[in-house]
């Protein structure tokens, strides 16, 4: 069968071919270049629309959703997602209206990718920073002194001791929501089993390594033991200790900190009552051990409670101070607070929201309902009442010899090196003074 | 197919109008073939070469993702010749290249051999060896961080056979060792399957006669197979060598980069500069030397070829 040619006046039937392609190309070309920037035209009004519809300037939506305002936290699991809920609820009991929306990775990667989300192009309204993390941010945040002396919210109202540590160069820079000190974890029942008597608050170190070896049995330890420099440091503080000098310089030949870091260390290589550390890309292997009930004891902050009562038992979970040489503990007061970011595009209901989160109403809420201490002095009687007697004789004495803790200015790497090195210690490898050695020689000290 | 224009002077009496068609047709399809690579070259202008100079020219400038940069000059470039951790993570790194480049491609040639054989049901077993290739390395990473604990159930199984336990994650070399276990079972399938192939495609008649003059197996295999099997054995191992150099997850999800800095890899270093210590301008600096690294590798292995790879 013949195929009539189309006619093409002036041309050769391969020229005229080839115009047919190139026309035809030209024609799928202009069609997708067509659809595609009309497709991209949408994606477009739909991101304008997903970023908030009150405004009209871009500036004016960033880091709102509509009248929602956006906050970039930690949310690793269901525990801390009801934690912000809990706090977002608690804004509305002092604004109705308010409407705060969250989202965000684990605690282990919030600070690695809390930069980027800074500097993205829809940065969220709202962060949270813990005690020590305030100062490589401070750059993007808006302070609040202003805004607080406008809505007649003194810094006064909250404990000191954070006001201290999430300011920076004489400007405050977040809200705490709380303020609670490093305490000691135990296991009620492992205790009782082990004959072991409930610790007081004047206990000692010595008692705590005794009540360890008792309630250690084959894979079940008397103390959890956490990666870091942090886990070390809480037994410095609980001792009146400090290696880190008000101005942020780390004094890593501290005697001090040698000395705890080989006693720390000693817990599993000479006292048997600690799983060595090994090396691990994971952030909290002291936690799931104390949840899975694998150890007796665990330190960390009171905001942990919720999800220790949950994990092992409210009438199992024991809080105690941590333990010092003498038997007179110091507490060491960390916490968490909203700061609101330089690029928000309403910074009016950005600081609404965190004083209605951060207000009376809201932490004497969440103090009843989540045993987080706040961080509001007026609030404190609300948490006393809700959670147990032995929690508030804990807190009223780590609180009354509260100290302020201080992060080095280039913590995150001496962390990130201490938690490498360390774990030659539980090895044999390498005694405190040589894992401080070398995590000198990384830092270049 | 092919078009021919003649020379002006080979067809004098088409030298006017065939000369200016021939010029169109050409610029045409010169147009439709830029037309055809647009998308994929918009792609490697975007996500490649872009930021490759961005992250080029990032390692001159001491720059904070939050505070801005400061044009430094050679200065990230002259820190990391002195830096004992920079250094120890080239070491640490060339180490997992020596050493898991070889063993993949003995392995995968070795898996690839077997199921190359009258074997019954060799096509799942292809596609259980393939599995781990498939399955997201973080993940992998994770589980194996539990099973290579002192009580894991690595050291339980090998305890069952009077081994160990065996220090996997707080002894340097055995950590290392670990990460470099736990890459081959990740990505040895891969190499199988194109090893594979490459053995599918031995013309049997090259082996029938060889057979017929009298060689044996292996020498079947060292003077036939593999000779054959070189295109594909080069290709397998650029690409693993290539991967071996940007080792990352592995350290990263399992050992931290420790015990010490037993495994932190140059990778594990430049994330840990880039993003924990927030020092871009330094980790970019990393990164060109990384690329500098795997550029002469690569450019080594292309030239080596010419000795040992043999094309039809």
């Amino acid at each position: 069968m013949i195929t009539p040619k189309p006619k093409v006046y002036g041309r050769t039937d391969r020229a005229s071919r080839q115009h047919r392609i190139s026309r035809r190309v030209r024609a799928v070309v202009a069609a997708t270049l067509s659809v595609g920037l009309a497709a991209a035209a949408l994606a477009g009004c739909a991101g304008g629309a997903s970023s908030g519809t009150s405004g009209g300037a871009s500036s004016g939506t960033s880091g709102m959703n509509g009248k929602t305002v956006k906050m970039f936290t930690w949310v690793g699991n269901p525990d801390e997602e009801a934690q912000w809920t809990a706090y977002i609820d608690g804004g509305k009991l002092e604004d109705p209206a308010l409407s705060v929306e969250f989202s965000g990775p684990a605690i282990g990667s919030y600070y690695t990718k809390l930069p980027t989300q800074l500097k993205g192009s829809d940065a969220p309204c709202i962060i949270t920073l813990q005690n020590g993390q305030l100062e490589p941010y401070a750059s993007a945040l808006e302070p609040l002194d202003s805004y607080m002396t406008k809505a007649g919210i003194k810094a006064s109202d909250y404990d000191p001791s954070m006001i201290t540590q999430l300011s920076n160069g004489g400007k405050v820079y977040a809200l705490p929501y709380d303020a609670e000190p490093m305490v000691l974890f135990y296991n009620k029942s492992m205790f009782a089993a082990a004959g072991v008597p409930a610790p007081t608050v004047h206990w000692t170190t010595n008692d705590f390594v005794t009540a360890a070896k008792k309630t250690t049995k084959g894979n079940v330890y008397g103390f959890a033991l956490g990666q870091g420099i942090g886990p070390v440091g809480n037994f410095l503080a609980a001792n009146d200790e400090e290696y880190v000098s008000k101005d942020g310089k780390a004094d890593l030949t501290s005697p001090a900190l040698q000395k705890r870091l080989q006693w720390f260390i000693n817990l599993a290589t000479v006292e048997k009552v600690s799983r060595p550390l090994e090396a691990s890309g994971g952030q909290f292997p002291d936690i799931d051990q104390f949840s899975n009930s694998q150890a007796a004891m665990l330190i960390n902050g009171t905001w942990d409670m919720a999800h220790e009562a949950k994990a092992i038992g409210a009438n199992n979970l024991g809080v105690a101070v941590i333990p010092s040489d003498n038997g007179t503990p110091h507490g060491s007061i960390a916490g968490t607070g909203f700061a609101m970011t330089k690029s928000c595009g309403d910074k009016a209901a950005a600081f609404n929201a965190i004083s209605a989160m951060t207000s009376a109403k809201s932490q004497q809420a969440v103090a009843k309902s989540r045993s987080q201490v706040p961080a509001r002095a007026d609030s404190l009687d609300a948490w006393k009442s809700s959670t147990g007697a032995e929690p508030a004789a804990v807190v009223k004495i780590l609180t009354e010899n509260g100290r302020v803790g201080v992060s080095a200015t280039n913590g995150d790497k001496i962390n990130t090196l201490f938690t490498q090195y360390e774990v030659n210690g539980f090895s044999g490898k390498s005694t405190a003074a040589q894992i401080l050695q070398d995590v000198r020689n990384g830092v270049g000290q | 197919m092919t078009s021919v224009t003649l020379p002006p002077s080979a067809a004098p009496g088409l030298q006017g109008p065939q000369k200016k068609r021939t010029k169109t047709a050409i610029t045409a399809r010169s147009w439709q073939g830029w037309l055809f690579v647009a998308p994929g070259l918009l792609g490697l202008v975007l996500f490649i070469i872009v930021p490759l100079v961005g992250s080029l020219a990032l390692g001159f400038f001491k720059y904070s993702l939050l505070g801005g940069g400061q044009f430094t000059g050679f200065d990230n470039f002259i820190h990391l010749v002195h830096d004992p951790l920079f250094i120890n993570s080239v070491v640490v790194t060339t180490i997992f290249v020596v050493a898991y480049t070889p063993l993949n491609i003995m392995l995968s040639l070795a898996m690839a051999l077997w199921l190359n054989t009258r074997l019954v049901g060799k096509t799942w077993l292809r596609v259980i060896f393939l599995i781990p290739a498939l399955s997201p390395m973080v993940a992998n990473a994770a589980v194996f961080r539990l099973l290579l604990q002192k009580d894991g159930a690595m050291n339980g199984a090998l305890a069952g056979i009077g081994i160990g336990p065996i220090p996997w994650l707080s002894n340097g070399s055995w950590a290392l060792g670990a990460i470099i276990l736990v890459s081959l079972w990740q990505s040895f399938g891969y190499n199988m399957i194109v090893l594979g192939a490459g053995l599918d495609s031995v013309n049997p008649d090259l082996l029938a006669a060889a057979r017929i003059d009298g060689a044996g197996a292996f020498r079947r295999f060292r003077s036939v197979t593999l000779p054959l099997l070189s295109p594909a054995l080069f290709f397998t191992s650029v690409l693993t060598v290539i991967g071996a150099w940007q080792v990352f997850i592995q350290a990263y999800i399992i050992t931290g980069g420790g015990p010490g800095q037993s495994t932190t890899t140059i990778m594990m270093y430049l994330y840990q500069s880039g993003f924990t210590y927030d020092q871009l301008g330094y980790a970019s600096a990393m990164a060109a030397i990384l690329f500098i690294i795997i550029a002469i590798t690569t450019l080594i292995q292309v030239w080596g070829q010419k000795k040992w790879v043999f094309y039809d």
